[in-house]
């Protein structure tokens, strides 16, 4: 607040505003209308007209959750009296196009859209405004936050529709490991802890174990695992490229000397992946079921404890890893390593923090008062609010020590449950707003869960033991650091947007029931015939249309390495 | 009398026209205006636009369609899948209906019936879960265990990675979920042959099989035929999702049908236009197939749709 | 039935007892799924996704319940579940069977093209947006009444009705005719009452239909929590357990996963379950009660001697 003078001004304002808005009853967004607006009057700090208590509605169809309003939690309340604003969310719960398809044919849309995938429907059908002078007005913190990357927010006719998330500032590594080739740490003990680098090391040590161990836990041991469920297949198909040391770029990778895209699905290096694994299915080591099991199945079998190693990311595996640690035998958990083909080639799995330009949030055409939903935005960025969103409020959800680093107590850490995490607010603001990432000023991380001193805070007796048998701190350490950003500009191509029924899409799509269709074959094929297996599709492969998918790869990084948006 | 002309016999009908034309005018609103929809298969639909500022793109979305290699092997799939479905969907429940017609306690028929229509209430997402569970080699996959007990096998197969077999596991699947679904209506239609013409046959000394031979089954005959007309009709229709969560890779030669084709390369990518004129392709061809199983019905005599 | 006067052959005892045998066949591997169904709903969440729960949970819990019943709006999502199959069906089940009356009329001019009008109706729909289209000028949308009006009459439903009127015998008709009944009496007093089994399929149909619609409360009436129905209310919470897992959007992968997500205490695969069980035992209920009209059909010979 400022002096007292603009004080009783807004007051006196306020009321004026109240009464003509109750005579007009216009519907303005001010729906609040009397009784909280009265219950602030009384209150020692009264409601300037910019804090006239307003909802908007807000749509996310980005991910699932309860539907509610932002005030009735903990945050959203915070937020609410600094703002006077609140937002009734909705989640998707349907498919995607569809929903957006009848809303925009219907003309019904909310004030704010999170539209995930549906980005360019939105854009196509002109369904968000230009945040361009609303921005330069009502935006200096947004803009100071999202400084850096401001440039790549225009669309291609120069006015802003979507401000992205997560816009970093400083690298921080994922609590959970991205892509790794994980291996049971019992394995690992049999052997002293060597340093794996490569496949056949991988291999060999899961052959051994496996000869000298055939059964587990009362069944059979299994040597290597698959996950091919539905949309999960990208993860028997990512590793390749990993395995050549590059990055995960999606269908393409580039060759850093020239520029240019190449597809992956007939490279030298994706050929040697599924021979490595046609070898180990020979060898009985590869679970054949893998192959047709679901994701469900596939959990269960890593739960129970048989499963020596398999490829996956972090986020894919938590259900197992919950269950491993519940049964206490550390044995039975596994570590994850960054493997390549060749020794002495620099892995690059972890991917280096990117500001995705076409995910995002934007305002509807039917806003009523988008200057107060940009207002409420750049006021949620404030970094004394990013805090508050993120770490919650100091001695409640977090405390800090002398040094000013930020932990949670081992109480604080349990406060996980969906129920709190919901009621308090932590669920509605985690991401799907304007947002930074990375570190705050102060050098804390932006999330509890990439704190080191909150990592570390919830290992087990035994993550703490093979850390220190490989000399890690965290689990992450295994990885390099990954690439500098300014190197590969345009990192990933994945993310470039795609139109709707393209020749790029049409691409993917059928490369995909392609490579679904022939990577279970190779595998499991007699090793002798998988040469002519490997033509055979190679041949196929190369019949769809790969060189419009090159040009528009190309295309994306010329544009993106010109400081265009793509 | 004297010969009415059309229009006066119609008037003379007016209770008749008041119990059905409101509900052909409901009919007409809810059901045949909105086929105005159908001229977004003819263009380049984006939503949000006006349908007059839209793209037209003539047949284009149909060429996609035909000339996709891929559309040959959904449609053979799609019929035969279909075909199956639909034999084995028949010829299932009319048998149990007719079983359960011969069982003595009545309250025993209730409690079968009501328990083998619970399947139905099952979705294809957790069917399809226990389906895989009973198929897999580990030591819970029933089926294997009980061929190898049996001596059929020697080893357990991995039935969900044959192509061959999948066609076999999704008839049985659907029987295995939909069959006391299905007899519901067939049990509707035993209800209403005469318990006269049972004692005529019992009197003359038929036997049970003679009973079932000429009275129960006769006594179905009109609505099986119904019924058949109708299904044929549907005969592109052959699901989805049983397809789509029991297929795999290795199957998909097998089990990928037309909606899945259209779902992958219309619904999941936006693309309204080509799912509309997959639609449109559909409902010809459904209402050529329904037209000609009426009259083929209509030739042998038998009762008919329309 | 009372067929067992007769003297039983060896040939009918040995039909009848594996009849009997074939049927607690049937009734064990149909009954499997739902009895799966129960015991993982009562199960542990992350214990049953260790998988091998078959008949019996291995860490009993009432949580999977708990949680499902607490997060669903539940009671009043339940109540307009209830109203629209209650109402959608009565509605459903009168007006086609007035209408399969009418086709029924051999004297009925317009019977054939009523009918084809209606059977057509089974093989076309203008798609998805020109429907959502009507409905809003109809001003259907958010509001109760699209769960109603656009299913009043259905052409696979009058089309069995139909056929079974079809069974009655003339005379019956006639001689009200000849007491001098109008078309709608006869309707409402002879052939609604002689229909009452198959309008209890129907109505079974119907009933099962519309509870177990969502898709409609997903298109018309999603932002208004008042008229969001049961099954709706489960699927979101089944999307929620999803998380990031049915959708793994960039924002996921690259944003931090699933932050404040974690610690799961519900996995889709116990809320799947717990939502089968919590969703269909209403529904399935509905049959045994209607089952007492499926035994009848004497009525007709009765009416006839």
């Amino acid at each position: 607040m400022k002096g007292s003078h603009t004080r009783y001004f807004a007051l006196a304002l306020a009321t004026a505003v109240l009464l003509a808005g109750c005579a007009k009853d216009n519907g303005a967004p001010s729906s609040g209308s009397a009784a909280p607006a009265s219950a602030s009057l009384s209150a020692e700090n009264s409601a300037p007209p910019e804090l006239q208590p307003a909802t908007f509605t807000y749509f996310n169809a980005a991910s699932a959750g309860k539907d509610g309003n932002t005030n009735e939690t903990t945050l959203g309340k915070i937020l609410e009296e600094q703002t006077g604003v609140n937002f009734r969310i909705e989640h998707l719960v349907g498919d995607l196009n569809t929903k957006l398809g009848v809303m925009l044919a219907g003309g019904d849309l909310p004030d704010v859209v999170v539209p995930d995938a549906g980005i360019d429907k939105m854009l196509d059908a002109k369904a968000f405004i230009p945040l361009n002078e609303l921005l330069e007005q009502y935006g200096p913190n947004l803009k100071k936050l999202y400084e850096t990357y401001w440039d790549q927010l225009p669309a291609e006719d120069g006015n802003i529709y979507i401000i992205p998330f997560a816009a970093s500032k400083g690298f921080v590594p994922d609590m959970y490991q991205p892509g790794a080739f994980y291996i049971q740490r019992g394995v690992l003990k049999e052997f002293g802890y060597p340093k794996l680098e490569t496949l056949d090391e991988y291999f060999d040590l899961i052959k051994r174990y496996k000869e000298k161990y055939p059964q587990i836990n009362g069944g059979s041991t299994i040597g290597f695992e698959a996950l091919t469920d539905d949309w999960r297949f990208f993860t028997l198909t990512n590793p390749a490229a990993n395995l050549a040391g590059l990055p995960n770029e999606g269908e393409v990778y580039v060759d850093m000397a020239t520029k240019q895209a190449h597809v992956t699905g007939d490279t030298e290096f994706t050929k040697r992946w599924l021979q490595t694994l046609n070898k180990a299915n020979d060898d009985g080591l590869f679970d054949k079921e893998s192959l047709v099991a679901k994701y469900d199945q596939y959990i269960a079998k890593l739960s129970g404890g048989r499963v020596l190693g398999f490829f996956d990311y972090g986020w894919q595996i938590t259900p197992a890893v919950q269950n491993l640690l519940q049964t206490g035998d550390d044995d039975r958990m596994y570590m994850g390593f960054p493997l390549v083909l060749d020794k002495g080639v620099r892995e690059q799995y972890m991917d280096p923090p990117v500001f995705a330009t076409n995910r995002g949030i934007g305002i509807t055409t039917s806003a009523k008062d988008p200057a107060r939903i940009i207002q409420f935005f750049d006021n949620m960025v404030k970094e004394e609010n990013q805090k508050l969103l993120f770490w919650g409020e100091q001695g409640k959800t977090y405390e800090v020590d002398d040094k000013g680093r930020f932990y949670r107590t081992k109480e604080q850490i349990e406060q996980r449950d969906p129920e709190f995490q919901q009621s308090y607010g932590f669920k509605y603001f985690s991401y799907y707003w304007p947002m930074g990432a990375g570190l705050y000023e102060d050098g804390n991380a932006y999330f509890p869960d990439r704190q080191p001193e909150v990592i570390a805070a919830s290992y087990s007796e035994g993550d703490k033991k093979i850390l220190e048998a490989y000399g890690l701190q965290v689990f992450t350490d295994v990885y390099h650091e990954p690439a500098d950003v300014e190197e590969r500009k345009w990192y990933p191509v994945w993310t470039a947007a795609k139109q709707q029924g393209s020749p790029e899409q049409m691409f993917e799509q059928k490369k995909m029931d392609l490579q679904r269709k022939w990577f279970p074959r190779l595998i499991l094929a007699e090793p002798d015939k998988f040469e002519a297996m490997w033509e055979e599709y190679a041949a196929q492969f190369r019949k769809l249309d790969v060189k419009t998918y090159e040009d528009w790869a190309n295309g994306v990084i010329q544009d993106r390495l010109a400081g265009k948006k793509r | 009398m004297s010969r009415k002309s059309y229009i006066g016999r119609l008037m003379d009908q007016k209770t008749l026209m008041l119990m059905s034309i409101p509900f052909v005018i409901w009919l007409f609103i809810f059901r045949y205006l909105p086929i105005w929809g159908w001229t977004i298969a003819f263009q380049h639909y984006r939503p949000g636009t006006g349908l007059w500022e839209q793209k037209w793109t003539g047949l284009d979305n149909f060429r996609l369609l035909f000339q996709e290699e891929a559309f040959y092997l959904v449609m053979r799939n799609t019929l035969a899948m279909s075909l199956i479905n639909l034999v084995l969907g028949f010829a299932t429940a009319i048998t149990l209906a007719i079983l359960l017609n011969e069982l003595r306690s009545v309250l025993f028929k209730r409690v079968v019936q009501t328990i083998s229509y619970l399947p139905h209430f099952i979705s294809w997402v957790v069917a399809s879960s226990i389906i895989v569970t009973a198929l897999s080699i580990d030591s819970s996959g029933i089926v294997n265990l009980i061929l190898m007990k049996l001596g059929l096998i020697n080893e357990p197969i991995l039935w969900l990675a044959e192509g061959k077999y999948f066609w076999g596991i999704l008839g049985v699947s659907e029987v295995w979920k939909n069959v006391g679904w299905n007899t519901i209506i067939y049990l509707a239609a035993i209800t209403a042959i005469d318990p006269a013409q049972y004692e005529a046959a019992e009197i003359d000394g038929a036997n049970r099989m003679q009973r079932i031979l000429y009275v129960t089954l006769p006594g179905l005959k009109p609505i099986i035929v119904l019924l058949l007309i109708m299904n044929i009709g549907n005969i592109l229709e052959s699901g989805f999702e049983p397809q789509y969560l029991l297929g795999n890779g290795l199957t998909a030669d097998y089990s990928d049908n037309l909606d899945i084709f259209v779902l992958k390369y219309g619904i999941a990518m936006g693309n309204f236009s080509f799912a509309t004129a997959a639609g449109v392709f559909k409902t010809v061809i459904s209402i050529a197939l329904l037209f000609g199983a009426n009259y083929m019905a209509k030739r042998f005599g038998q009762e008919r749709l329309f | 039935m009372k067929l067992t006067s007769r003297t039983r052959t060896a040939g009918d005892i040995l039909f009848d007892i594996g009849n009997v045998v074939f049927m607690i066949g049937l009734m064990v591997v149909t009954l499997y799924p739902f009895a799966n169904m129960l015991a993982v709903s009562l199960n542990d969440a992350m214990d049953a996704s260790r998988g091998g729960i078959f008949l019996k949970p291995r860490v009993f819990t009432l949580y999977n319940y708990e949680y499902v019943l607490r997060e669903a709006s539940i009671f009043h999502s339940l109540m307009i579940s209830v109203l629209r199959t209650v109402i959608g069906t009565a509605v459903a089940v009168f007006c086609s069977a007035m209408v399969a009356y009418t086709v029924s009329r051999p004297e009925y001019l317009l019977r054939k093209w009523v009918a084809l009008a209606f059977i057509l109706t089974m093989y076309f729909n203008g798609g998805l947006i020109p429907t959502y289209l009507l409905h809003k000028e109809l001003h259907l949308i958010n509001s109760f009444w699209v769960y109603i009006i656009p299913g009043i009459v259905g052409a696979f439903n009058i089309i069995i009705i139909r056929s079974f009127i079809e069974g009655i015998p003339d005379g019956i008709n006639e001689s009200a005719k000849i007491d001098g009944a109008g078309d709608f009496k006869i309707f409402m007093k002879i052939v609604l009452p002689l229909c009452t089994p198959v309008l209890a399929t129907v109505a079974l149909f119907v009933a099962v239909w519309q509870w177990n619609s969502w898709f409609d409360v997903f298109l018309y009436n999603s932002s208004n929590p008042k008229l969001s129905t049961l099954q709706y209310e489960l699927m979101k919470i089944l999307q929620t357990a999803n998380g990031s897992s049915t959708q793994a959007t960039i924002g996921d992968v690259l944003g931090g996963n699933q932050r404040g997500v974690a610690a799961n205490q519900v996995t889709p695969t116990s809320i799947r379950a717990t939502m089968t069980i919590v969703a269909s035992l209403p529904i399935i209920l509905v049959y045994p009660f209607l089952q007492k009209y499926f035994v009848k059909g004497m009525t007709l010979g009765g009416v006839k001697g």
